[in-house]
């Protein structure tokens, strides 16, 4: 368990503010899905817990310490991130881009072994890859490169894991297989958050979801409680449909306003 | 082919290169002589032409090859980017510059170390500019054209000093500079720029694993617990090192930095860290080669090493640059 904590934390660039006065709490066991429409500022949120932005005012503490004064080591033992893409310099293999996943254990692409060699075959095999490790990694599909990434994350057996569009331009099956490999992560006693577009699959999986507009956290609570349809015709301006019924909302999208 | 086995191939190639280009040269020395002048025995004369003029020569070419195929691997592997490299970069230039102008003005005379580090001052400056640019943009060709900016910079900051230079005879050794030479050269040039060397590698071996994790970009590798700020000041410290090191013993040779870790990356499946050590080998290598080619080639003057390098590497910069897809920017 890690405690991840917001306090008052605001982000200006020039005249823009991309974050305004954030308070939140991040790290307990959960699936937390961060939603909301493009330049809402969720990359931005999951950047500022990493100290690639720092704040115009206000703090983020990893474990009660200012995440800017710990070392890069510590906070990569703390905290996984999955950006939205890792463009790859050389074609290397997929076991290599996963052993990189272990940089801040020590892990040496010239000498991989003990701890961390058991750690890459463990995520090579909790993401069906086993077969691919010694596959180029560009000789693989779209779902399939996504999955490498994901292992590469998973790979540090951190108890927090910030994945940011981990499922963008994958097809049903992959978006369901990643969402599937970061819920059994929780189960198994992570803290994820999940920056995700598809209000259904996040209503589906997630236990908590964080709404994010213009640079502000709106809503942040259960599906349950927070995925209404004037919610949605708020942060998305759509109109939905949503079935409240059933074990987690069904949200069916109708016309934008 | 495994990583050991490619290192201990290259060794050999490495040894066996010296040892030919010492065999061969103007005054031909017959096996049974060059043997025995070899392990240092034999006549006084076969002793001299081997250990005081071939065999320094030779391992000067192995040296200057060696650090500017370390340099390259390291630079290519910072800016993840097959075409960077201390001569296509203006590193070189500026190096050759920082030299020249201590030389022209005589200030060398103070200390002759002050070649070597004038050298280092101008590669650290060019490289400094060029990671600056690279921290600013993504785009590979922003990079090479900023790098095209800083050689014809500090051509035209050459032809300045020519201009103003005290000394008559500058012209000849701008171009003995610029064109890159090893001929000459004794046991004693080397060891004193032998420290640069060493704690150039030190500096980029130090990172060679920071430099493994850039293959995934900068946000990832981030995210992975790595130093950027760390890694780019000692990529930067090393190469630069490496090359003022380079330059000061030969002047500008060019392309061995991208030659050399091209051919190595598909034999060490584009392990970055694996790519360091025997790009400095086959860098070393290929410029003894070169060398006695130089030696080889009958001209009435002799040509420059330089001019054989770039004649070979300079095809091949191309043919990479052509090869590179039109996504990778």
């Amino acid at each position: 368990m890690v405690d991840i904590t917001f306090n008052n934390f605001s982000l200006e660039v020039g005249s823009s503010t991309l974050l305004s006065n954030i308070n939140l709490t991040l790290g307990g066991n959960e699936f937390v899905a961060l939603i909301g429409p493009n330049g809402a500022g969720k990359s931005t949120l999951i950047r500022s817990a990493l100290t690639l932005h720092h704040p115009t005012s206000g703090t983020v503490t990893i474990n009660g310490v200012d995440a800017s004064m710990m070392s890069p080591i510590e906070r990569a033992r703390a905290i996984s991130y999955l950006p939205q893409s890792s463009p790859l310099a050389w074609p290397v293999k997929v076991a290599d881009v996963v052993t990189l996943g272990r940089f801040a254990y020590g892990a040496s692409l010239a000498s991989l072994e003990g701890d961390n060699k058991c750690a890459v075959e463990k995520a090579l095999k909790a993401c069906g890859l086993t077969a691919f490790a010694n596959r180029e990694i560009e000789t693989l599909s779209g779902g399939e490169q996504a999955r490498v990434h994901f292992a590469r994350a998973l790979v540090a057996d951190t108890p927090c894991l910030f994945a940011d569009e981990p499922i963008a331009g994958l097809d049903p099956y992959h978006q369901f297989k990643i969402l599937k490999l970061i819920k059994d992560y929780v189960t198994t006693g992570g803290s994820a958050l999940v920056v995700l577009h598809d209000i259904a699959l996040a209503s589906r999986f997630a236990d908590r979801i964080i709404w994010m507009k213009d640079g502000m956290v709106t809503a942040d609570g259960s599906p349950n409680e927070t995925v209404t349809p004037e919610r949605l015709e708020m942060v998305y301006s759509v109109s939905a449909l949503v079935d409240a019924s059933g074990e987690y909302p069904k949200v069916t999208m109708q016309n934008p306003l | 082919m495994t990583y050991l086995r490619l290192i201990f191939t290259l060794l050999l190639v490495a040894i066996g290169s010296l040892i030919i280009a010492s065999l061969l040269g103007s005054t031909p020395l017959p096996a049974g002589r060059f043997i025995s002048a070899l392990i240092g025995s034999g006549e006084i004369n076969d002793r001299i032409v081997i250990w005081e003029i071939r065999m320094p020569r030779a391992i000067a070419a192995f040296v200057v090859g060696a650090a500017l195929g370390l340099s390259g691997a390291a630079l290519q592997a910072l800016l993840r980017n097959p075409l960077a490299e201390p001569g296509v970069l203006g590193v070189s230039a500026f190096s050759v510059l920082g030299a020249t102008l201590v030389l022209f003005y005589g200030v060398a005379a103070i200390s002759p170390i002050l070649v070597p580090l004038a050298a280092i001052a101008g590669a650290f400056i060019a490289t400094g500019i060029l990671l600056v640019a690279a921290i600013r943009t993504s785009s590979v060709v922003t990079l090479i054209l900023i790098g095209v900016g800083l050689s014809s910079f500090a051509g035209a900051l050459m032809a300045l000093l020519l201009n103003l230079a005290p000394n008559p005879f500058a012209l000849s050794d701008l171009i003995t500079w610029t064109l890159g030479s090893v001929a000459n050269k004794s046991m004693s040039d080397l060891t004193f720029v032998l420290p640069f060397i060493i704690i150039g590698t030190g500096v980029i071996y130090a990172v060679r694993r920071e430099l493994s994790a850039l293959t995934l970009g900068e946000e990832t590798t981030f995210g992975l617990g790595v130093d950027l700020k760390h890694t780019r000041l000692a990529t930067v410290l090393g190469t630069g090192l490496l090359t003022g090191a380079a330059v000061s013993i030969a002047g500008a040779i060019g392309f061995v930095g991208i030659v050399a870790p091209h051919i190595v990356r598909p034999m060490v499946q584009f392990r970055a860290e694996q790519t360091l050590l025997p790009s400095a080998l086959l860098g070393g290598i290929m410029l003894v080669i070169a060398d006695i080619g130089v030696r080889l080639i009958p001209s009435s003057t002799e040509l420059r090493l330089g001019v054989v390098a770039a004649l070979i590497g300079a095809p091949i910069f191309v043919w990479i640059a052509i090869k590179r897809r039109a996504g990778n920017g």
